[in-house]
């Protein structure tokens, strides 16, 4: 029989009023409701104009951002959820002998273990497959997940793989990226070459600009390995419906190729994979591919439970991917009018331990390389090198902030051994319409000038300086 | 002392990527009240490409932006889409929301020729209204035509296209070849201030004029370009990850591996370079990473303006730039000659 609950009318008015209206004392609630927000807001009218092309459009996103009421995926829970946590190596090459869970599966809470033996196909990526989901055989860098926890808290998975005993034999190292490229270096994926793709960009004739040309500047220029640090980390939660086909709600910017890499990995048709990318917190190239979702889809499946994981900041730095540090030797021949006769780029970059982007990065870094600028004779010459390290992927730029800040370095310092002014040297040998680039590209809308003209109009580049 | 520099950079980049294909597919439906909704497989990753999308259909169909309700990232629903990469949204996945918007216009232009007395392609779409090019002041509301077409005509008005953009392989001798469709130039100009007693660098102001084609939202290019130089003044100065001799990270936290904060923004002023490329949406190209691009050189020469010397490895970190002050004062400093 139901139990018969009586407000009086009095109490109910109470809470209904709001505080300071009546006299009386309203109930404090006993669970903070919700930010009050009014859900008929005004529309700001640059929203209602047409044509809508041009407009300063706000974004229909903003409101929720500034409100705190976006949901990105650490913000979402499904009944019966568990959290994983993925235990690195923490040695940089070796072999795994063994690798002993039993402990960590006697732990209370903890429901599931994963070690890459049980995952269908632990290989992925964009272009090579030479990444393991878990390390199983070899460990290639510090960062690779050699084990994942499924657990009813996270600090019950947290605890639980610090009681994963990995067992390694260590294997010979290489860091150095021109230490990579010898043939007696260490191999990171061995028995392949360290070398694992190579750009070449031919067009005129190199020796023949060099010997006409009245200067020649020679200059080795480096970048190093950053991380894209999004405010949001790599996170995403696994579930499967009773038919077989797994949900995976998830943090990434290319969901066609991650649905691809997760079918791949599990051994799925593509139509029992369905990836809802529900908002990102931002990206810059970190968040292109694959991470942990066949590890959370794997112990959602030993489970019979959604399993959330969430990067921490730790992770986020040494198992994501990261920008290619690049080592860049130029060599231009100069007219002693300023005008660059020929130019020979050889780049070497860090590819770290895996593929990933590294072949788009190292292409568009080759093509990009010798500057936006008239250059009748080019070589270029690019590789990209395992080494155990951080693997180094897409990042905002693809390899082009690392050739512009040595192509830009060398062409200030062309300008002062000639006595020219910065933005005069570039006006000279900068691209017009229709220019031809290194790969014989004819261009349309170049507007370089422009900007080179526009921005040294606003900063005041040709007024005398203080 | 601190000492006032300057330093110049600018740089071309190509939309979207090589190797590969690079399409984008999208679906317009319209509602019978002349509002629609936009399918897209894209994702927003917070740089405001959904507003934009929304845009570019909502002026192909002659609505508002805020007519648009975009629906996005379920690889479930919506049609495929290479991603939120490589600068490509605007231009690419722009290219086919057009394309899609346009056939779902051509539904609405059928439907709305016998009302006008006029033939479809006699017809455009502006203000909310379908009307007769040249004689705007025959017209008829969309929202009419619309609830027309899906209530009488029996056709509701949709579509959807892909676009891919036109590439010529390279060859793999000599790299000639047309690897991407288009290209966007920028420039930045960095001004610094170094103190040769710390090493330590200021960007006091950083002044950006970038191509991205038309803009579709000059305010979002605005929010890009800033985001974009604040990652290229980390990359100029202060983040590195570092590896100890056994190729471990030393710093795989924000204590200590040093980024850009509110406190390190310069001034920081956008240009947007009038600019036209007939083969994206609207004219319109993209301007994504660019903006973080030519940052790190433009700071770079602007040290070297400042003090004389010539960081060639970044970050210029003030311990780095203290020592190439120091080592260059040595230099210059006069020796007592042998005897």
């Amino acid at each position: 029989m139901p139990r018969k609950v009586r407000v009086s009318e009095k109490s109910r008015r109470t809470t209904a009023q709001a505080p300071g209206s009546g006299g009386e004392i309203s109930r404090v609630p006993s669970v903070t409701p919700p930010v009050a927000f009014p859900i008929e807001t005004l529309v700001p009218q640059v929203r209602l104009q047409t044509p809508a092309v041009g407009q300063r459009v706000t974004r229909p996103d903003g409101r929720s951002h500034g409100l705190g009421q976006t949901r990105y995926i650490d913000d979402l829970a499904f009944p019966g959820m568990l959290y994983a946590k993925i235990k690195r190596a923490g040695i940089a090459a070796a072999r795994i002998r063994s690798i002993d869970t039993r402990e960590a599966e006697a732990m209370p809470g903890v429901l599931a273990v994963l070690t890459g033996f049980e995952i269908p196909v632990n290989s992925f990526g964009p272009s090579l497959q030479d990444q393991p989901v878990l390390a199983d055989q070899r460990v290639f860098h510090a960062g690779d997940g050699v084990a994942a926890v499924a657990a009813l808290t996270e600090q019950i998975a947290a605890e639980a793989i610090e009681k994963i005993k990995v067992d390694y034999e260590p294997s010979p190292a290489v860091f150095d990226p021109l230490q990579a490229l010898r043939e007696d270096a260490p191999k990171v994926h061995a028995p392949a070459s360290n070398i694992y793709e190579t750009q070449v960009i031919r067009k005129g004739d190199v020796d023949a600009g060099f010997a006409k040309a009245d200067h020649i500047f020679e200059g080795q220029y480096r970048t190093q390995m950053v991380e894209h640090v999004p405010l949001e980390p790599h996170a995403a939660i696994a579930a499967w419906d009773p038919n077989g086909r797994v949900i995976i709600h998830t943090t990434l910017g290319r969901i066609t190729l991650g649905r691809a890499d997760v079918a791949r990995t599990l051994k799925l048709s593509l139509n029992r994979v369905r990836i809802v990318a529900t908002i990102v917190g931002g990206n810059f190239g970190g968040k292109n591919e694959i991470t942990q979702e066949p590890v959370l889809a794997l112990l959602s499946k030993k489970t019979g439970r959604p399993v959330k994981g969430v990067f921490t900041r730790g992770d986020e730095f040494t198992a994501s991917t990261t920008r290619h540090p690049f080592i860049m030797d130029y060599k231009t021949g100069v007219s002693k009018d300023g005008r660059i006769i020929a130019r020979k780029v050889r780049l070497v970059a860090d590819g770290g331990a895996y593929c990933s982007w590294s072949e788009t990065t190292l292409g568009k870094a080759c093509i990009l390389s010798t500057g936006p600028y008239r250059i009748d004779n080019l070589l270029v010459e690019a590789y990209v090198v395992y080494t155990n390290k951080t693997m180094t992927g897409a990042m905002r730029g693809f390899g082009a902030p690392q050739v512009c800040f040595a192509y830009e370095s060398q062409m200030d310092e062309i300008a002062a051994a000639l006595d020219m002014d910065p933005l005069q040297i570039r006006l000279l040998n900068a691209f017009d319409e229709g220019a031809a680039s290194p790969t014989g590209q004819v261009l349309h809308s170049v507007v370089l000038k422009d900007s080179l003209l526009k921005a040294a109009q606003r900063f005041g580049w040709k007024e005398p300086r203080s | 002392m601190k000492r006032r520099g300057r330093g110049i950079a600018c740089m071309w980049y190509p939309v979207g990527f090589t190797v590969a294909a690079n399409p984008s597919a999208a679906t317009v439906k319209m509602n019978e009240d002349g509002t629609a909704t936009l399918l897209t497989g894209t994702v927003e990753t917070g740089q405001g490409s959904l507003t934009v999308l929304a845009q570019i259909a909502a002026e192909e169909l002659g609505i508002a932006t805020d007519d648009v309700h975009v629906v996005s990232a379920d690889t479930d629903a919506m049609p495929m889409d290479t991603g939120a990469i490589a600068s490509r949204t605007t231009y690419v996945t722009g290219n086919a929301v057009r394309l899609a918007a346009e056939k779902a216009k051509l539904i609405l232009f059928e439907t709305a020729a016998p009302m006008l007395g006029v033939k479809s392609e006699q017809l455009e779409a502006r203000d909310r209204k379908i009307q007769v090019k040249g004689f705007p002041q025959r017209n008829v509301a969309i929202s009419e035509i619309a609830h027309r077409a899906q209530v009488v005509m029996g056709q509701p008005p949709i579509g959807s296209a892909s676009w891919n953009p036109p590439t010529v392989a390279m060859d793999p001798e000599t790299g000639q070849g047309k690897p991407f469709s288009t290209y966007v130039y920028a420039t930045q100009i960095a001004e610094v201030d170094v103190d040769d007693e710390t090493g330590d660098v200021e960007v006091l102001r950083i002044v950006a004029a970038h191509d991205c084609g038309k803009p579709i939202n000059p305010m979002l290019v605005e929010g890009q370009v800033e985001g974009g130089i604040s990652m290229g003044i980390g990359f100029a100065l202060q983040e590195q990850i570092l590896f100890d001799d056994a190729g471990l990270q030393v710093n795989p936290n924000l204590t200590n591996y040093i980024m850009p904060t509110s406190l390190d923004m310069p001034e920081i002023e956008v240009d947007i370079v009038d600019s036209y490329d007939p083969t994206g949406p609207f004219g319109a190209k993209g301007v994504g990473e660019p903006t973080s691009v030519p940052t790190a050189a433009a700071i770079l020469n602007a040290i070297n303006d400042a003090v004389g010397v010539r960081i060639t490895s970044l970050p210029a970190t003030a311990e780095k730039v203290l020592a190439a002050i120091k080592a260059k004062q040595a230099q210059n400093t006069p020796r007592i000659p042998a005897r």
